[in-house]
């Protein structure tokens, strides 16, 4: 087996990644600010940016920016979503000191990679203060983590969660559209008989799982400034996974990891009806599942109490200025006109389905016209209701990566028989106190 | 093993010098130089920096309080020890390298043997043929391995819908046989270099003894490349130990396949959180383990192999 190649790289695959930082001292030579941020002043001459990030589309916003700021050359690069790859990447360069200027982080995962002193406070740097006021408040809250005299991203956009379904499958069958949670049970039963599922209970989309949390108004964080509280089993947390316990227990739902081919071959061959998911979803189901344009509707999320309008908000970024960059005004000034400016917004709503951040952003023409893959229903519309009725109080954590892989892990063992859901939150719960523990970070027992 | 063999029977003579070493320092260090700087730059340093960083430990004041790195002793190490994670998975590897590397190094001797024996013909393409999968990269085989093992996507639905071999009782196995494939060939033509090296006489004489090819494949060529064996069974052993590929592939097509599956994906996912310190730990120990296995390995076929 020749595979000691891999086992050298493999033992030292860690060693490696951060040899480079070896030399330049990676530990507390810039702790994190807190309100006393660096002046952010213009550099001198023209300055090359980088960014990167996965949003599909994000090279046209990015060329608009180009020509018209011929000093402040930006230079996007892809990568792969940010628990699928971005964000270790991220954490490796932070490490090395190789960080791009610019990166995507969701908001969830904000608060680790503040942790990890990755990002630099950009609130003296000229307009972003100012700015607090173009978004949508639980966004600017998110990114500033409600401290005076902080910004450590500006908001790109959000996850408004709805319900997609196949309204020609739905018609066809006789089965009413689920408005709650309960009905949505009836209708998995009746689409189960159909030979079909109604929709996948995502293993690794734990923030999928925290969007229903969220809508059922759990909480999972709390950040007192003295200390955090984790809280994955509480009331609300506990009824969600009884729910989809029930739902996998009855074979009522797929088991197919979210986004992977196979997924995507559910879709398109009809054997899903539904997904729960935000708004940025829409681009996902059109691109993996192009054989059924023009079936596809949206409705609002399903809701606990009969007659309710509570939603949830599943992922949503920011963009981030990165510690090591020697141009964070440039980069403040891009970002900024990336998240606020119409042309930009649009270009990125056309190619990545990308719900803006911005209050004026919600008024962008685009967002109110009817979308041809789904029967031209304007489906901004419902989530435009539903970013209304999102909770803005949501927290997350500071070692979010961790905590999703120890209650994806759980989820996985339910999904295949051992264990339930309620048991892998509270192994996530405690995971995620002794990861805590383990970087020293002050938390509740 | 000839060169070593020849060593012996001919031991150097004590009195002539050996002459010229002098002469040769220069182009001996020419030649030796850039690999030492390689192996100083690329495995002696990250092992040592590895080493280094499972001894540090973070310390922080306040919820986003600035992080600071000290010297922590063995609290990396503790927790490596308190990980029943880790320790699981190490568990599956052992139970995996149990089965595969027996079934995947038998399977390579009797390739081997086939293409050997003098009876078959076409013996350069059956040759290039076992040995093709192993061209393909890690990556790519497990991609391949996932689609027709998955129910919906497999060209064999009607097996693989009944057969949950994507499942928790059997994704394991579904990972043995794509490593099967793979190495197989691999493992193959190293045994079967070792049966080249065979000089003819020996089979001459077993055949005037009256052996037939089966008799002389069991008495004279098994024995003679049991050396072989044994080296594909420690880069077996060090590759199980290793697994990293094949299940983090897997872990796209199927929810068995945990994030702390195989002792390498539980460095891999510690690094993500992101917790270096501890990730090195887990590696050090890693490491450590493969080292001790592969020596208690030799040292148990060792007398055998090579006397």
């Amino acid at each position: 087996m020749h595979r000691h190649t891999l086992a050298r790289s493999g033992a030292a695959v860690v060693a490696g990644a951060v040899l480079l930082a070896g030399c330049s001292g990676s530990s507390d030579d810039g702790a994190t600010e807190g309100a006393d941020a660096p002046a952010c002043a213009p550099s001198e001459g023209p300055v090359e940016l980088t960014y990167t990030g996965w949003v599909p589309g994000m090279e046209d916003a990015v060329a608009l920016w180009n020509e018209a700021n011929p000093d402040i050359q930006v230079t996007y690069n892809t990568g792969p979503s940010g628990n699928a790859g971005t964000y270790q990447d991220f954490f490796n360069q932070l490490e090395a000191g190789q960080a791009p200027d610019l990166g995507q982080i969701e908001f969830d995962t904000l608060p680790n990679f503040r942790v990890q002193d990755g990002l630099v406070n950009i609130a003296d740097c000229e307009g972003v203060l100012e700015a607090g006021d173009q978004f949508v408040d639980w966004t600017w809250q998110q990114v500033t983590f409600g401290e005076e005299g902080s910004v450590f991203a500006i908001p790109q956009d959000t996850g408004p969660m709805a319900m997609f379904y196949r309204a020609d499958l739905f018609e066809e069958a006789g089965i009413d559209v689920p408005t709650t949670w309960d009905e949505y049970a009836d209708a998995a039963a009746a689409i189960r008989d159909e030979g079909a599922y109604i929709t996948h209970f995502p293993r690794t989309d734990v923030n999928w799982f925290a969007g229903l949390v969220w809508q059922a108004e759990g909480r999972w964080f709390e950040n007192d400034g003295e200390q955090w509280t984790v809280d994955l089993t509480g009331p609300q947390s506990t009824e969600v996974a009884d729910y989809w316990q029930g739902l996998i227990d009855e074979g009522l739902v797929k088991d197919t990891a979210g986004f992977s081919d196979e997924w995507n071959n559910e879709l398109n061959t009809g054997e899903l009806w539904t997904w729960v998911s935000a708004v940025w979803g829409s681009n996902s189901i059109s691109s993996g599942a192009p054989d059924t344009a023009g079936d596809w509707a949206v409705a609002p999320m399903p809701q606990w109490e009969p007659g309710a309008d509570a939603a949830g908000n599943w992922g949503g970024s920011s963009v981030a200025v990165l510690k090591g960059t020697d141009h964070p005004y440039e980069a403040a000034q891009f970002a900024l006109w990336l998240n606020t400016s119409e042309e930009s917004l649009t270009a990125l709503n056309e190619g990545g389905g990308l719900y803006p951040a911005t209050t004026a952003g919600l008024e962008l023409p685009a967002l109110k016209e009817g979308l041809e893959f789904y029967g031209d229903q304007p489906i901004f519309d419902v989530f435009a209701e539903a970013a209304a009725a999102t909770d803005p109080s949501f927290t997350w954590g500071p070692t979010m990566a961790q905590t999703y892989n120890d209650v994806a892990d759980g989820f996985g063992a339910a999904l295949s028989g051992s264990g339930t859901l309620l048991e892998a939150l509270q192994a996530g719960q405690d995971a995620t106190i002794r990861t805590l523990e383990s970087q020293s970070i002050p938390v509740a027992e | 093993m000839s060169t070593v063999t020849a060593g012996r029977r001919a031991p150097r003579r004590s009195g002539s010098p050996p002459r010229g070493r002098t002469h040769h320092a220069g182009a001996l260090a020419i030649l030796v130089v850039p690999f030492f700087v390689l192996f100083t730059m690329f495995y002696l340093v990250p092992i040592g920096y590895a080493v280094f960083r499972s001894f540090r430990t973070v310390e922080r004041e306040g919820t986003f309080g600035p992080a600071t790195e000290v010297f922590g002793g063995l609290t990396q190490y503790e927790q490596v020890f308190a990980s029943d994670a880790f320790w699981a998975s190490l568990g599956r590897v052992l139970l995996f390298g149990a089965v595969q590397v027996p079934v995947m190094l038998g399977l390579a001797l009797v390739l081997a043997l086939l293409i050997d024996s003098p009876l078959v013909r076409g013996k350069k393409f059956y040759r290039l043929a076992f040995f093709a999968p192993y061209a393909v990269p890690g990556v790519i085989a497990a991609i391949m391995w996932g689609f027709l093992y998955s129910p919906s996507l497999s060209p064999f639905s009607a097996v693989t819908s009944s057969v949950p071999l994507l499942g928790g009782g059997l994704v394991l196995w579904a990972i043995a046989n794509v490593v099967t494939w793979v190495y197989a060939g691999y493992n193959m033509l190293i045994i079967y270099s070792a049966l080249q090296a065979i000089p003819g006489e020996i089979y001459e004489a077993a055949r005037i003894d009256g052996a037939g090819q089966l008799r002389i494949a069991w008495s004279v060529k098994i024995p003679l490349v049991v050396p072989a064996l044994v080296l594909t069974g420690v880069f077996s052993i060090i590759g199980t130990l290793q697994l990293l590929t094949e299940p983090q592939v897997f872990r796209t097509f199927t929810t068995s396949v945990s994030s702390t599956f195989t002792p390498n994906l539980v460095v891999y996912t510690t690094s993500t959180v992101p917790n270096f310190n501890l990730a090195a730990a887990f590696s050090v120990v890693l490491a450590l383990l493969t080292f001790v296995l592969s020596f208690v390995f030799l040292r148990l076929t060792q007398r055998k192999a090579f006397q």
